[in-house]
């Protein structure tokens, strides 16, 4: 199929030069200021291989967790007729506008050692989450939902029912719909909400230092480990914004061709 | 629709925290204070005096010594630094040398707390080394962490926090069954308490006061007058450092 190419009106193009040079100078940045001829050596320490196997294993969990909370969630929002809907899209959009730290501090007063179902949690399963990898996990949880959310229902929304109707009258029960019409359309839109969401996780960094704490291999993730070199070590902070920049790239790259629609 | 509401969420919220810190006196004449996090306490009392003293008014950015000496390298613009570690006033880069420095004008040392209920049933120092309580302190590098570090050596620590300010409020939130903070903030927050009586210990920590513009001298000055060395004093700081004073 050949288009005539769209013309883009030459303002427009200025501004979006604009755009690029103003995302992509603090990189550019980075890299210039980056200390590449001791990189072996900061990048082999203990310290950072710490704190990136932390910042995997609690990303990649959290993201595996926003798939199975978020899924049905934006599915019930674009599909299901509730109460308050408004409302409740809001709510689930919260922590997307809320300052992390923010996040971090209501997390504590709900599930932390004295918060509101955080001392039950204590009292009668002997579960305690600030200061454990899984407590690193609920707040990157917490702060990457939304984007897996909207990414999904947005989706959802643009898909139209039309072909689930169809199924439906013609006699396939809901679970089948969902299996065998639903979900393989969703796939591209929940792989990038995915991407978003990992990346969001990976990224994070006051909700988890405000409700997991600190704590080398434990809850020091990349985030937290760069903010505190950059106060001592600033040539070790930079480094370890080469790292978090490379796993981002790496994760984003592949997936922004075939799960964004990248025309 | 929905930008609307989350527009409103946004500047409601802007509403409600971003009046506070600009008086009515307007900006001109405020003298910028980077105050490292373990005066917290104590500088409101000292913005006072010095204004009673025909000081103008002070603009305070409280933080931790390290990251406040990290942002002053960056070029963050102040009049006086105070911070708990003098040695960070070689780091601030040759750009930005101190026009006057005073060494000390107080000091602290460090104590163990727990929350007023004690809820882990701590004793004394063996329960420092327990496994089974949830520990907190500086991290090292800052100022608490280093003098944490001095005096205790290898703990078991549950999280590492950038600032005693941290520390401080996981033992008022009841968080944290112990933490390594300073004297001064056992003194000033009520719901923390000194987890077994000892007489005050060094390693303390010595705070130093850098003024970064002519202006910041004058409050160097006052630092050293009768009236905030008294409120230094209520607020529990010592004058001066045992001999054997961090460095």
């Amino acid at each position: 199929m050949s288009r005539v190419p769209t013309r883009a009106p030459r303002p427009l193009l200025v501004v979006a030069v604009l755009g690029i040079a103003f995302l992509a100078l603090p990189v550019v940045g980075l890299l210039q200021r980056a200390p590449w001829s001791s990189l072996d050596d900061l990048l082999g320490r203990r310290a950072v291989l710490d704190a990136l196997r932390v910042s995997l294993t609690v990303s990649v969990i959290a993201a595996g967790i926003v798939v199975v909370l978020g899924t049905p969630l934006a599915w019930m929002l674009a599909r299901v007729d509730i109460p308050l809907r408004r409302l409740v899209r809001a709510l689930v959009i919260l922590p997307m506008v809320l300052p992390p730290v923010v996040g971090g501090t209501a997390l504590l007063f709900a599930l932390g050692r004295r918060g509101l179902v955080g001392q039950w949690l204590d009292r009668w399963f002997d579960i305690t989450l600030p200061f454990t990898m899984t407590g690193a996990v609920v707040a990157a949880t917490f702060v990457a939902l939304p984007f897996y959310v909207m990414t999904v229902e947005g989706a959802l929304r643009t898909m139209g029912d039309d072909l689930e109707q169809m199924a439906g009258t013609l006699g396939a029960p809901p679970l089948t719909v969902l299996r065998r019409i639903t979900l393989p359309r969703l796939l591209p839109a929940m792989g990038a909400g995915l991407a978003l969401a990992w990346a969001r996780a990976l990224g994070e960094f006051g909700a988890t230092i405000t409700f997991a704490g600190n704590l080398p291999g434990r809850t020091r993730t990349l985030p937290l480990a760069t903010f505190q070199a950059l106060e001592s070590d600033p040539e070790a902070a930079l480094a370890l914004s080469l790292v978090l920049l490379a796993v981002s790239l790496v994760v984003l790259l592949p997936t922004r061709d075939r799960w964004l629609p990248t025309r | 629709m929905r930008l609307v509401v989350v527009a409103l969420f946004i500047v409601g919220l802007l509403a409600t925290t971003n009046c506070s810190p600009a008086g009515a006196d307007g900006n001109e004449n405020r003298l910028t204070v980077f105050v490292a996090s373990s005066l917290t306490d104590v500088i409101g009392d000292l913005a006072t005096a010095w204004e009673a003293a025909g000081g103008s008014g002070l603009l305070e950015v409280v933080g931790g010594s390290n990251h406040l000496a990290a942002q002053l390298r960056d070029g963050a613009p102040a009049d006086v630094f105070l911070t708990a570690d003098a040695a960070l006033f070689d780091v601030l880069g040759p750009d930005r040398i101190p026009v006057a420095v005073l060494g000390q004008f107080a000091s602290n040392h460090l104590v163990a707390a727990v929350p007023i209920d004690d809820p882990a049933g701590i004793r004394g120092p063996a329960d420092l080394r327990r496994t089974d309580t949830i520990l907190v302190a500086c991290v090292t590098g800052v100022p608490c962490g280093d003098a944490t570090f001095q005096r205790y050596g290898d703990l078991p620590i549950d999280s590492y926090e950038p600032s005693v300010r941290a520390v401080v409020t996981r033992l008022a939130l009841g968080e944290a069954d112990l933490g390594i903070v300073y004297a001064t903030d056992v003194a000033a927050e009520p719901r923390i308490t000194a987890a077994w009586d000892e007489p005050p210990t060094c390693p303390c920590v010595t705070y130093a006061a850098a003024a970064m513009t002519d202006n910041g001298t004058k409050f160097l000055d006052f630092l050293e007058t009768d009236q905030a060395r008294d409120v230094l004093a209520t607020h529990g700081f010592n004058r001066e450092a045992a001999p054997s004073g961090s460095s």
